[in-house]
């Protein structure tokens, strides 16, 4: 009975409590505006990215409540319903898979939250207002271009390896877009291995494709944290030298890693395409600002920027992984 | 053919040679690099890290449980190691937190299925998610390079041989001296035929599971320092669904899943398979899109075959009651 009593004192008290809190919400008049962030996986440049989200966040006082789905997309979809129960305001979304979480962002939609899609487009969405994502594939187009232009003069068959990233991302498919409309019409062989953005995979893949391919002239990594695997696979071989040096292997890549940055500093390394990922981030929540005000607001694409073993270091500044 | 068939039931490790080799034939037919020395070599040194967390793993499904969070101590090895050569730059250091801490999340793994008597594929599967997240939590989820000379690991030879391959003769033949001229191995194999009669005969089977899981947290971490040398550091992607491949490995090397009957020699030879059928699609260029088509299909076969097995043994063994109730009641 005694126990009885006492948990019922405890209910009242936090019963009361909650109404107090809520009393003094309201009387405040001004609420805080909180923005769901549903992030698909932890890694460097998904963090650079949040960065940017939260930093523009703050700038504007609102709260942020991240939730992180380590790559599991039923996590990501009871995630976002927790989001909603929380009556967040506006849900910025990295989806690990589109079909999976379309149901509980369309019930976000329904329930008056603002969804935004961020880093990775949710392309055909009926539940997203907008969305701010790289340019994947004027990455890539950078990145064929500068193979393009190294290439010109010969008169053999090139031969290319692409390492592609994942096959049902977004970012990987206009990666690779990007990359081999650069290269359409040259008299190229571009051969192409899925690597899951992982590294090992790629490190067996390069090494796989030299086996088959010992006169492999250049390497397109979807990712450039995959070109210190890259350049084990050549160093294995002896292949690793610089740029100027003779046989050479050009290598390229996306991203804007510490390892992208130090390889092409190094000349080992051509150039990375550098993701503006404070960008992306800092939009992702402007166009939440504006859709919550009731705005019109569209899909905005930040292209990235090209750096070569020329020009790497003095945009040291501009590269996310380098800081 | 009886005789093969018995053999085959005695010797579950010769079919995936026999599948090997098979596909060897077949390589060699469809790609006129694949016998060379470079490419066979090249073949080994990715097998290496699957081979090596494949023996400790055969040890661990023999004794018929599975540790689902291998991947994630070969994440959070890499990530100590990595944090303290970047902190401290002293690789003895590294080396001794690295294998030290996964010895210890094994020894974890043994001690949350023995006292709490729970199945170890949800067990491990949630010390999995507490490894990765602590390995996360290390890192902040940042990439970390690691020394270049560290490479060695990777890279390096010694006398010409690559010294990943080096690694996974040396945990090979640690592997297969434990568990065939050991009273240990011996142990492994009666916990895994039968828990409740090894039990009943005395068998030191909580020491015994302890240390299989230990054994499986050792060879991961020797696996994480191969893959964090050829990586050329520490990435978050790292160990993840590395588990499943070795799993695979092992099946495919005729170890049966329920425990009780295995080789470490089927397990590093199962590894090699899963390379050759990565390997050989990438020799022949083939359309990116099928590599999980294929994968999938040879799992598939593996798990089938193993089920076959199981069931082909139950079978022999009611016929063997049947007949010696038969015999008794003659008598």
């Amino acid at each position: 009975m005694k126990k009885m009593f006492g948990l019922i004192l405890i209910f009242a008290v936090l019963s009361t409590g909650s109404v107090f809190a809520n009393g003094n919400k309201e009387a405040a008049g001004d609420k805080q505006i909180t923005i769901g962030l549903s992030v698909d996986q932890l890694f460097e440049s998904r963090i650079a990215t949040n960065n940017g989200v939260k930093a523009e966040a703050a700038k504007n006082g609102f709260k942020v409540i991240e939730v992180v789905a380590d790559g599991d997309a039923q996590t990501q979809n009871s995630q976002i319903q927790t989001l909603i129960a929380q009556k967040v305001d506006a849900i910025l979304v990295c989806a690990v898979d589109q079909n999976t979480i379309e149901t509980a962002l369309m019930k976000a939609k329904k329930a008056g939250i603002t969804v935004i899609s961020y880093d990775r487009d949710l392309p055909g969405s009926k539940s997203t207002s907008a969305s701010s994502a790289p340019d994947s594939i004027s990455d890539g187009l950078n990145c064929g271009k500068y193979v393009a232009e190294a290439i010109k003069g010969r008169t053999d068959k090139v031969v290319i390896l692409e390492l592609l990233g994942a096959l049902n991302d977004q970012n990987g498919i206009d990666r690779s877009k990007g990359f081999n409309d650069a290269l359409k019409g040259k008299n190229v062989e571009i051969i192409q291995m899925p690597t899951d953005w992982a590294s090992d995979r790629a490190l067996a893949a390069t090494q796989n494709a030299f086996q088959a391919n010992p006169n492999i002239a250049a390497i397109f990594a979807a990712t450039d944290t995959q070109i210190p695997s890259i350049e084990t696979v050549l160093t294995d071989m002896g292949k690793l030298k610089k740029i100027g040096e003779d046989g050479h292997v050009i290598v390229v890549g996306i991203n804007g890693s510490y390892d992208g940055y130090v390889s092409v500093k190094n000349g080992t390394a051509d150039g990375i395409s550098v993701m503006d990922c404070k960008t992306i981030g800092e939009t992702a929540v402007k166009l939440a600002i504006k859709a919550m005000k009731g705005e019109a607001v569209e899909k905005v694409v930040v292209p990235g920027n090209f750096y070569t073993t020329k020009n790497i270091e003095a945009n040291k500044a501009s590269i996310w992984g380098a800081k | 053919m009886n005789i093969i068939k018995k053999y085959l039931s005695k010797k579950r490790w010769v079919a995936i040679v026999f599948a090997t080799f098979f596909l060897g034939v077949i390589l060699t037919f469809v790609s006129p690099v694949f016998l060379k020395f470079n490419n066979l070599q090249s073949v080994l040194v990715q097998a290496s890290v699957t081979g090596i967390v494949a023996v400790g793993m055969t040890f661990i499904i023999l004794t018929g449980g599975i540790d689902i969070s291998l991947g994630a101590i070969l994440f959070f090895t890499s990530a100590l190691f990595a944090k303290i050569i970047v902190g401290t730059g002293s690789y003895i250091f590294a080396f001794v937190a690295a294998i030290g801490s996964a010895c210890l999340l094994g020894l974890l793994n043994g001690f949350l299925v023995n006292k709490f008597k729970m199945s170890p594929l949800i067990t491990t599967l949630a010390t999995y998610t507490m490894y990765r997240g602590m390995a996360i939590h290390l890192t902040s989820a940042q990439n970390v390079p690691v020394p270049r000379e560290f490479g060695f690991i990777g890279n390096g030879k010694i006398a010409g041989i690559p010294v990943p391959i080096i690694l996974l003769f040396i945990v090979f033949g640690i592997g297969i001296y434990l568990l065939t001229k050991t009273r240990f191995g011996l142990y492994v194999r009666a916990i895994g035929n039968s828990s409740q009669s090894a039990i009943e005969s005395n068998l030191p089977v909580k020491k015994v599971t302890l240390m299989v899981y230990l054994i499986g947290g050792f060879t991961s971490a020797i696996a994480a320092l191969i893959l964090l040398a050829r990586v050329g550091g520490l990435q978050s992607g790292i160990g993840i669904g590395v588990e499943f491949t070795v799993i695979a490995a092992v099946v495919l090397g005729g170890t049966k899943l329920s425990g009780g009957a295995g080789t470490v020699v089927g397990s590093v030879i199962g590894a090699i398979f899963l390379v050759l059928i990565d390997n050989g699609l990438n020799l022949m260029n083939a359309s990116p899109y099928i590599y999980d088509i294929v994968r999938g299909a040879v799992l598939l076969t593996a798990v089938i075959i193993d089920r076959v097995s199981i069931v082909r043994q139950t079978k022999h063994l009611l016929e063997q009651k049947a007949m010696r109730i038969e015999s008794s009641k003659n008598i």
